[in-house]
C-alpha cells in the first residue's frame, strides 16, 4: 500500500469519527438497537384478548376459556358488551368464542356440537394463530373433560425441530437483525462520503490532485470498510452473549463472511453515490436500494413464498446472502458448500459494483 | 416581535418549491420511492407458507409409504425431493436445499398393516421462524388425511370449530400488509427529506443567512416544510389509489377520518424531521438519525408487521412514543374495519398530543438556537 493512499484512508477515518456524534451513532446505538430489537421483536403471536359467552353450567366451555387463559398465549378481554360483534368491532377482543344455544356441554353429551369463534383478521398472522392454539386447547380440554381417548391414528409422523428446539425467538431474529443494522449504516456512510465531496465541491479538488482514481476510489472505500468491521465484533458478541445465539461454526468463517458482506455494502454504496449529486438524492437512493434488500433478505417474510421471479431477484440481494450465512454458520455450523457459495455470490456482486463505480468516475471525469 | 405573516412562509415555501423540482432525480425518487414499494410487498408478500422444500427418504419403498409421499406432495404446502439416506437428508437441511426432512423407516408398511401404528419422523429447520410453525402445523393436518386415505382411519367428529374471520374473511395477507405500508412510505419520505434539506441549510450557513432576514422563525419552519408534506401527500395517494385498484384492498371506513390521521402524522413527523436537522445540523449525521428514529420503528416498532401485543409489557409501553403505532392502528382501522373517529378516538389523541409535542419541541430549539 502506498504512502498517499494510507494518507487517504487516515484523513477519512478522522474525518468520519471526528464529531463525537458520529462516534456514538457508529458504535453505540447499533448495539442498543440490537438489544432494543431482539428483546421486543417475535413473530410469536401472544396476549390475544380472548371473550367467551357461557351460562354458569356451561362447564366444559367454562373450562375450556380457563385453560385458554392459564395457557399464557390469550389474556382475558375487558368488555361490557353483549354482542360478540360488537366485542371485536369496538376493538375490546380479539377473539370470541360462543356456545350453541344450549350451551357447548349440553350439546357434546348429544353428538356434534358446534363452537363458533369470531376472530378479527385484520392481522392475519394472529388470526391465524388463533385459530391454531385454540383448536389444540379444545381437543386436550375435551380428552381430560370428558375423560375421552381419542383413537391414535394408524399413522404416526413424530416432528423433530433442528437447531433451535426450544424454538427460541431471540435465535431467529437476532442474526437476522444484526445483518440490517450493519447494512443501513455501512451502506449509506460510504455512499453518503463520496456525495459530500461532490456536493461541497472538494471532489473536484481530489481530482486535480496528483493522486489516481483508483486512490480515490480506495481511499473513499477502504475506511468505511475498516469502519464495518470494527463494529461486527461488537454487534456478535452482543448476539452470542446477551441473547445467547449459540455459536456452533467457525469464527473465521464467520469473520470472512462478514468482511466479504461489508466490502459489498461499501461497493454499491459507491456505485450509487456515483449517481447522486446531493446528500439528499444519496438518502432517497440508498433508500430505494435498502428497502427491497430487507424485504427479499427473508427478514420478515419467507422467502419460499414469492414468486420465483422475485425469488431469483434475491439472489442480487447481498443482505439475503449475509442473513442466510450467519444463520447458517451459527446456527447450523456453517455447510461448507453453502458458506462456499454464498460468499462467491456476495464476493461477485461487490467486485462487479466496485468495477461499474469504475467506469462511472472514468466517465464522469473525462 | 413581529406576528406571523403568510406571505412570507408562502414565499418560503415558494422557494423550496422550485427547490425541488430543479432537483428531478430527488422528486422523482421521492414518487417512484412509494410506487416501488407497494408493488413489490403486493407481489411478494404471501404469509401463508408454501412450497416447502422436503428432502425425503422413504427406506420402505412400498405402496404405502408411496401413498404418504403423494400425500406430501398433494398438499401443495411441500415440494418434495428423494436423498439416499437419513444422514443426506440432514446435510441437506443443513445447506439449506432443504427446510425438512421426512424420514420413512423400513417397516412403514409392515407396522401399518398390523396394526402396531406405523411411524415416520418428519425433521424441521429450526432456524427460520417464519416456517417452522406452519409447517409443524400442516404435519399435524398430513398425518390425519393420511391416516384417513392409507389407514382407513375415521374417528367420530365430536365437535366442530367454526372460524369467522371478520375483516378479512379469506385471510388475505395484501390486505393487512398494505394499509400499514401507508404509514411506513410516509414516514421514510417525510422525515427523511425534511431532515436532510434543513440540514443542508444550516451546513451550508444559508439558514443564518434567513435568519438574519424579517422573516420569523415560525414562518421558515411553515415555509420550508409545507411542500415537503404536499409530498408525503401525494406519495400517500399513489399508495392508496394502487392498494384499491390493483390490489383490491377494501377501504371501509371513511376516507377524510383517514385523511385527517395521515395529516396529524405527516406534521408529527415533518416536526420530527426538522428537530433531526436542528439538533444535528449536518446532514450526514441527520440521515444516520432519521433512518433509526423514523424508519427503523416504523417499521419494526409500530406492529407493521411484529405484533405490538407479543412485545414484553415494557416494550408495550415503549412504542407508544412512536406516533408510527398510532398512525398504523388508524390506517388499519379504517381500510379494514370502517372504525369512525370515535372508535379511532385513542389513537387520535395520542397522534396529536405527539403532533403538538414534535411542533413544541422543534419550535423551542430552532428559537433557542438563535440566540447568541
Amino acid at each position: 500500500m502506498n504512502r498517499t493512499l494510507i494518507g487517504f484512508i487516515r484523513k477519512e477515518l478522522t474525518q468520519t469519527l471526528r464529531d463525537p456524534r458520529m462516534r456514538v451513532l457508529l458504535f453505540v446505538v447499533p448495539i442498543i438497537q440490537l438489544t432494543l430489537f431482539g428483546v421486543a421483536i417475535s413473530n410469536e403471536v401472544k396476549n390475544i384478548r380472548l371473550a367467551a359467552f357461557f351460562n354458569p353450567n356451561d362447564t366444559v366451555l367454562r373450562d375450556i376459556y380457563e385453560r385458554s387463559i392459564a395457557g399464557g398465549w390469550f389474556i382475558p378481554a375487558k368488555s361490557r358488551a353483549q354482542d360478540p360483534y360488537m366485542m371485536i368491532e369496538g376493538d375490546e377482543a380479539d377473539a370470541v368464542l360462543f356456545p350453541p344455544p344450549g350451551g357447548f356441554t349440553r350439546d357434546l353429551g348429544r353428538g356434534t356440537a358446534e363452537l363458533q369463534l369470531l376472530v378479527n383478521a385484520t392481522n392475519v398472522l394472529q388470526a391465524q394463530a388463533v385459530e391454531s392454539y385454540l383448536q389444540n386447547i379444545i381437543q386436550r380440554t375435551l380428552q381430560d373433560d370428558l375423560k375421552l381417548t381419542w383413537p391414535t391414528p394408524p399413522i404416526q409422523i413424530t416432528t423433530r425441530v433442528l437447531f433451535n428446539p426450544a424454538l427460541e425467538t431471540s435465535v431467529f431474529m437476532v442474526p437476522g437483525t444484526m445483518c440490517t443494522i450493519m447494512i443501513i449504516s455501512t451502506l449509506s456512510l460510504a455512499n453518503i462520503a463520496i456525495v459530500r465531496e461532490k456536493e461541497m465541491g472538494t471532489f473536484e479538488m481530489l481530482i486535480s490532485a496528483p493522486v489516481s482514481r483508483s486512490e480515490v476510489i480506495y481511499g473513499k472505500t477502504i475506511p468505511y470498510v475498516i469502519l464495518g468491521m470494527s463494529n461486527f465484533p461488537f454487534v456478535l458478541a452482543v448476539a452470542i452473549f446477551v441473547f445467547h445465539v449459540p455459536m456452533r461454526g467457525s469464527l473465521l468463517v464467520l469473520l470472512i463472511a462478514a468482511f466479504a458482506f461489508v466490502c459489498t455494502a461499501v461497493a454499491l454504496g459507491t456505485l450509487i453515490s456515483t449517481y447522486c449529486r446531493n446528500q439528499q438524492q444519496a438518502a432517497l437512493a440508498g433508500f430505494l436500494f435498502l428497502f427491497p434488500m430487507i424485504m427479499f433478505s427473508g427478514l420478515m417474510f419467507p422467502l419460499e413464498n414469492m414468486p420465483t421471479a422475485i425469488r431469483w431477484i434475491s439472489y442480487l440481494d447481498p443482505l439475503a446472502h449475509f442473513m442466510g450465512l450467519l444463520r447458517n454458520i451459527m446456527l447450523k455450523g456453517g455447510e461448507a458448500a453453502y458458506v462456499f457459495t454464498h460468499i462467491a455470490f456476495l464476493a461477485i456482486i461487490g467486485l462487479f459494483s466496485i468495477t461499474a463505480s469504475f467506469r462511472r468516475f472514468h466517465t464522469t471525469l473525462q | 416581535m413581529s406576528s406571523f405573516v403568510w406571505r412570507r412562509a408562502v414565499a418560503i415555501a415558494r422557494k423550496e418549491v422550485f427547490h425541488i423540482l430543479r432537483d428531478p432525480t430527488t422528486l422523482g425518487a421521492a414518487l417512484a420511492l412509494p410506487l416501488f414499494m407497494v408493488i413489490m410487498f403486493g407481489i411478494a408478500i404471501e404469509f401463508n407458507v408454501k412450497n416447502v422444500a422436503l428432502a425425503v427418504n422413504d427406506q420402505d419403498k412400498t405402496q404405502s409409504s408411496r401413498r404418504l409421499l403423494d400425500t406430501f406432495g398433494s398438499s401443495r404446502y411441500f415440494l418434495l425431493h428423494s436423498v439416499a439416506s437419513p444422514l443426506d437428508a440432514i446435510t441437506d437441511v443443513s445447506a439449506e436445499r432443504a427446510r425438512a426432512a421426512l424420514i420413512i423407516p423400513p417397516r412403514f408398511e409392515k407396522d401399518l398393516f398390523a396394526g402396531r401404528g406405523a411411524g415416520a419422523q418428519i425433521l424441521v429447520d429450526g432456524s427460520d421462524s417464519s416456517t417452522v410453525g406452519p409447517v409443524l402445523g400442516y404435519v399435524g393436518s398430513i398425518q390425519n388425511i393420511a391416516s384417513r386415505r392409507i389407514g382407513d382411519f375415521n374417528p367420530p367428529d365430536l365437535y366442530a370449530l367454526r372460524t369467522r374471520f371478520l375483516f378479512n374473511p379469506e385471510l388475505n395477507s395484501r390486505w393487512f400488509v398494505i394499509p400499514g405500508l401507508t404509514v411506513v412510505v410516509m414516514a421514510i419520505l417525510s422525515i427523511l427529506l425534511t431532515a436532510l434539506t434543513v440540514a443542508r441549510e444550516w451546513e451550508n450557513g444559508s439558514m443564518e443567512l434567513l435568519l438574519s432576514t424579517p422573516v420569523q422563525p415560525m414562518e421558515i419552519i411553515v415555509g420550508k416544510l409545507a411542500p415537503y408534506g404536499v409530498l408525503g401527500i401525494i406519495a400517500v395517494t399513489f399508495v392508496y389509489v394502487i392498494a384499491r385498484t390493483v390490489f383490491g384492498v377494501p377501504f371501509q371506513g371513511n376516507l377524510a377520518v383517514f385523511g385527517l390521521g395521515c395529516l396529524l402524522f405527516l406534521v408529527t413527523y415533518l416536526a420530527q424531521g426538522l428537530l433531526i436537522s436542528v439538533v444535528t445540523r449536518k446532514q450526514t449525521i441527520a440521515m444516520q438519525l432519521a433512518m433509526m428514529s423514523g424508519m427503523l420503528p416504523s417499521n419494526l416498532l409500530s406492529g407493521f408487521i411484529f405484533p405490538i401485543e407479543s412485545m414484553p409489557v415494557f416494550f408495550q409501553y415503549f412504542t407508544m412514543i412512536f406516533p408510527a403505532r398510532w398512525f398504523m392502528r388508524i390506517a388499519r382501522g379504517t381500510f379494514l374495519k370502517g372504525a369512525s373517529l370515535l372508535e379511532l378516538s385513542g389513537p387520535f389523541l395520542a397522534l396529536s398530543i405527539s403532533c403538538a409535542l414534535m411542533i413544541f419541541m422543534a419550535k423551542r430549539r430552532f428559537k433557542r438556537d438563535l440566540e447568541p
